[in-house]
């Protein structure tokens, strides 16, 4: 009625006290959303008349959720209408969402109201008839008629919260529609509440004003009789919202996986690719980036929840894959068995990846390395397929066997062998569970230093 | 035969192969690998874990689609993954052996002429999955024979998952290559018909039952 063509439509705002009415028809006129509250505070406190108008915008106006819907469907194409799944009808015959009502023509656009002709005429005759009412009761307070308003505003109260229970059951089927947050959730639950207890002042005031105590108590029992029975109307309702509910976030919880897959894969994998594309002359580095990323990808998809950092097979894996990143040279991991890494632990660790570096280093072909843990020890197997070499024949001044694998492993309480042949060499890394005393741990590396010149 | 979804892995996998292999038939999906292992009858059928079609179980599904032929037929698991419910279910279904995609195509001829002999083909990964499964500990007495590796298995099981090949296993032991593939399928028979408690647990707790 009061739309002009230049105003922001008028829609019942998300910015809402009560129904968004007050912020939406400020929005609309272009005045402060204070003044308009204000206002509207004081046209209720002259005979009621902001509350009749602000009743008939709430009911009239719709949200601007529901313009934006109604506006984006109209121009859609050809597909939509059929896509998208018309807004639940209303229950109970209340009036369906006119936008959902076939398309009658093309509708003038911009223009919420030239929608209303299409709705059935139920909203309209209520609101007249509570207009009428309205009027009816002051033009007989004028005329000097006692009007019982004793009577009349506790009735006025039980059907105002009525009204705000229903409008709020209403909130909840759009809430399973449209995307709510949780807070919105929360406010709903705060207005239906505000609303049930509205009711039942109301009942209380006007029983205790017109009787006894006996009186009320009768009519608490049957306000409670009448509230049981409208709980038991509307379960049903409540449970369809609920699964709806469900249902909806269920498919959001499908979406946002995929959506983190989605994102991983392109973080990482796409990367990786357009990588390799630029990078594609050199061979070296293609396989390097080829191996990091199918090792990022594995460990991302076949990720066991309960393995958690900390662990020697994590550990023994993670210096796999530096050595593979820094050589380009494929190290795979095998592990039986796990325990919590441990100091010692890091240095079995750390003799591996040495051995794994040399594996890598001179070998050819894929290196194996296999962990095996017991309770009884720990044991790293590194393994390659290269020419082989003659331990004895290590330069004294190559500190990699010497100090890195065999002289840590021996600190450590453990011992370390190493066998070559032409087929390849494997070094053998074994830690006992419980530290060694000294006196073992030195006759463990002679025994050591025994098996490693075979 | 070579079953897998992907066209292009297929015919890379034809090219590598060696030429006295002969590739009998090629399929995609489930329902169309059970339909040409039934026609075409071959030796070795190289088999993809995950296949679309069918009911979802992938090669598992074409493995219980051709039961009856599994006597004639042997089936080698071919897979990226490395995921253990993955292996080990197309293991118990049947599979004689289990290879990734990455093999050299020197090693999937070796593996292909293995288990067309009847022997089994444990990757090092398949060989760590057993040892998870079965534990490390050698049998005591032989009367469960099914439920537990002898200690000379559990020999040949290390040392495969350490990237020993068949040879060099028989060579570390000082056995014949014939005694390594003999203890290689008896460990594979275990883990087929094996229901040992500790494997149903471990199977369990990895959802392969």
């Amino acid at each position: 009625m009061t739309t002009a063509p230049a105003r922001p439509p008028l829609v019942r705002s998300s910015d809402r006290v009560i129904a968004g009415v007050c912020a939406g028809l400020a929005n609309h006129l272009g005045w402060p959303v204070r003044m308009v509250r204000i206002g509207m505070v004081v046209a209720a406190l002259a005979g009621g008349a902001g509350v009749a108008f602000y009743a008939w915008l709430w009911i009239m106006v719709p949200t601007a959720d529901e313009s934006a819907r109604r506006n984006a469907r109209r121009p859609a194409s050809p597909i939509a209408p059929a896509v998208s799944s018309p807004a639940a009808p209303g229950a109970a015959g209340v009036p369906g969402d006119p936008g959902t009502l076939g398309a009658p023509g093309t509708p003038t656009p911009g223009s919420w109201w030239s929608k209303v002709p299409g709705m059935p005429f139920g909203k309209e005759i209520l609101l007249g008839a509570g207009l009428l009412l309205a009027a009816g009761i002051l033009i007989a307070r004028l005329l000097g008629v006692d009007v019982p308003l004793g009577t009349l505003i506790p009735v006025a109260a039980i059907l105002g919260g009525a009204a705000i229970a229903w409008m709020q059951l209403d909130e909840t089927r759009r809430a399973g529609l449209v995307d709510k947050t949780k807070a919105d959730q929360a406010g709903g639950w705060a207005r239906l509440a505000a609303g049930l207890a509205l009711v039942v002042a109301g009942v209380l005031v006007m029983v205790s004003g017109s009787g006894s105590w006996e009186q009320t108590w009768l009519a608490l029992l049957a306000s409670v009789a009448v509230l049981g029975g409208v709980a038991l109307v509307l379960l049903p309702w409540g449970l369809k919202f609920w699964r709806d509910l469900e249902t909806e976030r269920a498919g959001r919880v499908r979406a946002t996986e995929r959506a983190e897959i989605a994102a991983h894969l392109h973080d990482s994998v796409l990367q990786t690719l357009a990588l390799i594309q630029r990078r594609a002359g050199n061979e070296h580095d293609v396989i390097r980036l080829a191996r990091a990323q199918e090792r990022e990808l594995r460990g991302w998809l076949y990720r066991d929840a309960d393995k958690e950092s900390g662990q020697l097979s994590v550990g023994i894996k993670a210096a796999a894959a530096e050595v593979e990143d820094a050589l380009g040279h494929a190290v795979e991991v095998v592990s039986v068995g796990d325990c919590v890494m441990t100091q010692r632990h890091e240095a079995l660790v750390q003799a591996a990846r040495e051995a794994m570096l040399n594996a890598a280093r001179h070998g050819g072909g894929a290196v194996s390395v296999y962990l095996e843990v017991t309770d009884s020890a720990a044991e790293v197997f590194v393994k390659d397929r290269g020419p082989g070499f003659d331990p004895d024949s290590v330069p004294p001044d190559r500190l990699g066997v010497r100090e890195s694998i065999v002289g840590r492993m021996n600190r450590h309480g453990g011992t370390a062998a190493i066998s070559s042949s032409p087929d390849g060499t494997e070094v053998r890394l074994r830690l006992p569970a419980t530290a060694a005393p000294a006196g073992t741990a030195a006759a463990a590396a002679n025994n050591a230093n025994g098996e490693a010149k075979p | 035969m070579i079953v897998d979804d992907h066209a292009i892995f297929r015919s890379g996998l034809k090219a590598d192969l060696d030429p006295d292999i002969v590739v009998a038939g090629e399929a995609g999906t489930v329902e169309e690998a059970i339909a040409v292992i039934a026609a075409q009858r071959p030796d070795v059928v190289l088999l993809d874990v995950h296949l679309p079609g069918g009911r979802g179980g992938g090669g598992r599904e074409v493995l219980a689609g051709s039961a009856p032929l599994l006597g004639a037929t042997r089936f080698l698991a071919l897979s990226v993954s490395d995921a253990a419910e993955d292996v080990v279910s197309v293991i118990r279904a049947g599979a004689r052996g289990y290879v990734t995609k990455t093999i050299s195509g020197a090693e999937i001829s070796g593996a292909v002429r293995r288990v067309a002999g009847g022997d089994a083909v444990f990757s090092p990964r398949l060989a760590g999955f057993v040892l998870d499964a079965f534990g490390t500990a050698p049998a005591d007495i032989a009367d469960d024979e099914l439920d537990k590796l002898s200690a000379r298995e559990l020999e040949v099981m290390r040392l495969i998952a350490r990237g020993y090949s068949y040879k060099e296993v028989a060579k570390e032991l000082f056995i014949s290559i014939k005694t390594v593939e003999t203890h290689v399928s008896a460990v594979l028979r275990k883990l087929q018909l094996s229901s040992r408690h500790e494997l149903t647990r471990w199977a369990a707790e990895r959802r392969l039952l």
